[in-house]
């Protein structure tokens, strides 16, 4: 299968898509991205769950809310949060499909139940997706029907893991409620329905892992992220930077480092735009803490250029079908 | 604990610390001091950047056909003159798995059994923290041999950092928990029908009758099967991995915790230190990397969040706004990056040291740069601030 004739077009994507997957390497500021999302897509109309999973919670800092406790918060105009424990879904799966309470209990208690819940590859991944599931088929308990959930993904590798393990999953069950749950997952993560969004920095490494993570999902998945978002961008240096000719200046450190750092951030973004089809964003590196202060600024650096990069996508799916017309 | 890589001690040198903080590089500049003091060294890491590769001149398998796979985890003389060699290996902890394996297997059936069981592609990759301990495991391997004076361990890019140094005790107490002993159990019949249990009692029935009914019985049958497969691999492994955990905690390992700069990144590496010292290990000192630097005549920094804030969203306008805005940008990262390693300082205790490496404008691109970073690291080592 070439790549061009496997590839699915993000058509529409980010606006109408009911899981988008937030992923990127470590310390790329994925979470406070996930954030400024969450925020953009119930501005424009989305109700919105961001969901995280790392137990040491920190995206209600971002959104300036208490702790989840693990229960669905709501943030602000059609915006909630949640930090889900993996667990706790496998514990209401069990209590969902085993009616009778005191059996339930013995098995919650065993030594057996503990180790599976804990440790049988993929099981985690499928009951978080099977939880965003049913975020948006509106059949958690007290909780509003939801858009699109904003998940804030492990990093990268673990990420790419997330999206397969439940056809793994599935593959490996066979039968029974806890392999359908898993089919449906699959299903799920491998349609329309869910999307991916690609935090990196404009640096080597984190640009080489995103585009590995955008051939596996061509390889995969037949489709590439819906979004990639180059973060922590140093600003372009002005035009006069004291450099003349090609000489390095030899008397401003500060403009010194200022020319490489961009000149890295420069080489490795030409990179990204040479391999990466599909809507880029570019985020400047800004001079605030991590916080809902941050989380707003990078909003607003998103949606401009979300539209933007909207439009364009647009205007290029309508050339092609004006084409192969 | 101070670190002289010119002494004879530590033969063994552990990196540790969060993904993409430049841990990699690092471990590899300290290889060059440390042959170049003499000491004949390895580096051993996971996943480097292909400018390092470069480098260090250990090529990339994946480009060079599949002939070149087995090689991958040969060690490869690094083309630097010095009174010691340099050695580095790239490790594949699938293949080290998969060599533990063919070790341990009692015979060539007992193997393939293992190796093509589906359940073992699942669980190589995934059960908690294994390729943190192959990367551990590889070490003791090397380490046994005995042929290097020095090993420099770059340790994984671990999910949850504390994975990789938890991985032997969990791979024992997980070959020691009843989960093992309960997968060991002949569960199916010879028509591959669920074997009726009285010993597990009306508990074990209700287990069963879950696992049945809910996980379904593909999954156990493959699970059991690849457990009665590796049985007779558990007592070598076992004793395998307390052997391993014994060189981790062995009074000439050090190790050396890398750390991004910021506040925000101390959370984590104090998390990191306190879980070193509680294991009984020797944590070495603590590597703040790329901070950046403060620059005299840079903007007051208290006064740039509030007035990045403002402008948000707001395009520079001209070069001098550009400037300006810059100017403060980098006044802001050196002050917060400062306040970052005073804060972490002042929680650690007093005779911990805590060397802080500059943000230099590139990353080594050759033998002499990365040399030059090691030369830097050295002194800060030997020579700490406090």
């Amino acid at each position: 299968m070439s790549e061009s004739s496997a590839e699915r077009e993000p058509s529409h994507g980010l606006l109408t898509r009911q899981l988008l997957v937030v992923t990127g390497k470590g310390g790329v500021g994925k979470s406070a991205m996930t954030a400024a999302l969450g925020h953009s897509l119930a501005a424009r109309g989305r109700r919105t769950l961001v969901l995280e999973i790392d137990p040491r919670e920190n995206l209600h800092q971002l959104l300036d809310v208490p702790p989840s406790g693990g229960a669905i918060v709501p943030v602000g105009e059609r915006l909630f949060l949640q930090n889900l424990k993996p667990k706790d879904v496998v514990d209401w799966v069990v209590a969902d499909r085993v009616p009778i309470g005191m059996v339930v209990r013995r098995i919650k208690q065993s030594a057996v139940y503990e180790r599976f819940a804990e440790g049988a590859p993929g099981l985690k991944e499928v009951a978080i997706l099977g939880h965003c599931l049913r975020a948006v088929r509106g059949e958690i308990e007290d909780a509003p029907r939801i858009d699109t959930v904003v998940l804030d993904a492990p990093a990268t590798g673990h990420g790419i893991y997330l999206l397969t393990a439940a056809r793994l999953f599935a593959e490996a069950i066979g039968e029974g409620p806890m392999a359908t749950l898993a089919r449906e997952a699959a299903d799920f993560v491998a349609g329309e329905e869910a999307g991916v969004v690609v935090v990196t920095l404009a640096e080597e490494l984190p640009v080489d892992e995103s585009l590995e993570l955008r051939q596996s999902l061509v390889d995969r998945f037949g489709r590439q992220p819906d979004l990639l978002i180059a973060n922590g961008v140093y600003p372009p240096l002005p035009a006069d930077d004291g450099s003349t000719a090609g000489a390095e200046p030899e008397g401003d450190p500060l403009l010194a480092l200022w020319r490489r750092r961009r000149r890295v951030n420069e080489h490795e973004l030409a990179r990204l735009v040479e391999r990466w089809k599909g809507p880029r964003v570019t985020v400047p590196l800004l001079p605030i803490d991590p916080g809902p202060t941050l989380v707003r600024a990078l909003r607003g650096k998103v949606d401009d250029q979300l539209d933007q990069a909207l439009a364009s996508e647009r205007a290029a799916t309508e050339d092609g079908a004006m084409e192969s017309a | 604990m101070k670190l002289d890589l010119a002494a004879d001690t530590p033969p063994l040198l552990v990196c540790v610390g969060s993904g993409g903080v430049g841990k990699t590089t690092l471990a590899s500049a300290m290889g060059l001091i440390s042959a170049q003091a003499g000491h004949d060294t390895l580096v051993m890491t996971f996943d480097p950047s292909l400018r390092l590769k470069d480098t260090l001149g250990v090529g990339d398998p994946a480009d060079t056909g599949s002939g070149a796979a087995a090689e991958q985890e040969q060690e490869v003389r690094v083309a630097f003159d010095a009174p010691g060699t340099l050695h580095a290996s790239l490790l594949d902890a699938r293949r080290t798995f998969d060599r533990l394996v063919a070790r341990h297997a009692p015979d060539d059936a007992a193997r393939e059994r293992i190796l093509r069981n589906p359940y073992y592609d699942h669980l190589a990759g995934h059960l908690g923290g294994i390729l943190e301990y192959m990367a551990v495991e590889r070490l003791y391997e090397v380490a046994q041999e005995g042929r290097y004076q020095r090993i420099i361990l770059d340790t994984p890019p671990a999910r949850q950092a504390i994975d990789f140094l938890e991985a032997p005790q969990r791979i024992v107490s997980f070959l020691d928990s009843g989960a093992l002993k309960i997968a060991l159990r002949r569960w199916f019949d010879e028509d591959g029908r669920l074997m009726p249990s009285r010993s597990l009692g009306f508990l074990g029935r209700g287990v069963e009758r879950f696992l049945d009914k809910i996980v379904g019985l593909k999954l156990l049958r493959d699970m059991s099967e690849f457990f009665q497969a590796f049985e007779p691999l558990f007592a070598g492994f076992r004793q395998r991995a307390a052997e391993v955990e014994k060189l981790l905690a062995a009074s000439s390992t050090q190790f050396l915790l890398v750390a991004g700069p910021g506040e925000s990144r101390n959370p984590d590496t104090l998390f990191f230190a306190r879980k070193l010292q509680e294991a009984g290990w020797n944590l070495g000192p603590i590597v703040v990397n790329r901070v950046h630097p403060t620059f005299s005549h840079a903007e007051d920094a208290r006064s740039v969040s509030a007035a990045a804030e403002d402008s948000v969203g707001k395009d520079p306008v001209g070069d001098d706004e550009t400037a300006r805005q810059g100017r403060e940008l980098f006044a802001w990262l050196g002050q917060r990056h400062r306040q970052g390693l005073s804060a972490l300082r002042a929680l650690l205790p007093a005779d911990q040291i805590v060397a802080e490496m500059p943000l230099e404008p590139d990353e080594p691109t050759d033998l002499e740069s990365l040399l030059a970073m090691g030369e830097s690291l050295h002194r800060r080592l030997t020579h700490p601030p406090r």
